[in-house]
């Protein structure tokens, strides 16, 4: 089975903002998920999505934060299964390259992949924050 | 009641259960119950118990000729179960096109 999801991006904005996007609890609760999240090595993080049925929260600790690289463990709660998010940053001169990486998605497997399966199915997608609602909503207020 | 994708996922959790269906694909042709269990170390109720598992999630297909039964292997429920693990992919697709929007749209 395949155990590690790659993602590669290059985005138009400096390494500092998107670091800041990706780091910053304020800023990951705005277009990712309510983040309590720290920085810092050793940090236990939590990412909620408070109101929303049936999006488990998810849990873990910091492995490493030192501009561009983040690491952090990713459990979905009750699942037992503990996987990595890592993310890498690359300064391409005011544009940034984003790497991403989930690794240990295979241990997903039997009754935790039937939970796994349930629960999204269950809304997970919904989990992640609105932001297309969430930038209209900045239009209506100005 | 259990979903399809929870007994095709309970199906292929257990290794015994995917070797048989794996010996039923390479077979590719409906096999006697009577020769599946000779191939595995385990008794004729405990193949015929697996059997029955995998039938129900819809892998394998059991037909009775005359005396004996014969199975044959479908993988195509499996398609569900790709479709799932492709979860976290979309997961991170969405996600990296709200950062995207996020920083093109902050001021």
């Amino acid at each position: 089975m395949k155990d590690v999801i790659t993602k590669t991006q290059v985005l138009s904005h400096s390494i500092d903002k998107v670091w800041d996007a990706i780091s910053k609890a304020e800023e990951l609760s705005t277009w990712f998920i309510k983040a309590d999240f720290k920085a810092e090595v050793g940090y236990r993080y939590t990412f909620t999505s408070d109101g929303k049925e049936g999006c488990e929260p998810i849990l873990g600790v910091v492995q490493k934060a030192e501009p561009y690289t983040l690491i952090y463990t990713w459990e979905v709660q009750n699942t037992n299964v503990e996987t990595t998010v890592k993310w890498e940053l690359e300064d391409l001169g005011g544009k940034t390259r984003l790497y991403l990486e989930h690794s240990g998605i295979s241990k997903y497997a039997g009754d935790t992949a039937i939970k796994m399966y349930t629960d999204f199915n269950g809304g997970w997608d919904n989990c992640i924050s609105l932001l297309d609602e969430y930038l209209l909503n900045e239009i209506h207020a100005e | 009641m259990q979903s399809k994708i929870t007994k095709i996922l309970k199906a292929i959790a257990d290794p015994t259960r995917r070797e048989i269906f794996h010996a039923l694909v390479v077979a590719a042709t409906a096999m006697p119950i009577t020769q599946i269990s000779g191939q595995f170390a385990i008794s004729r109720q405990g193949i015929t118990k697996h059997l029955k598992t995998l039938e129900d999630a819809g892998l394998i297909q059991i037909q009775t000729k005359g005396r004996e039964r014969f199975c044959l292997a479908d993988p195509l429920p499996l398609q569900e179960v790709n479709h799932w693990l492709k979860f976290y992919e979309r997961f991170w697709d969405d996600t990296l096109q709200n950062l995207s929007s996020y920083l093109d749209n902050k001021a």
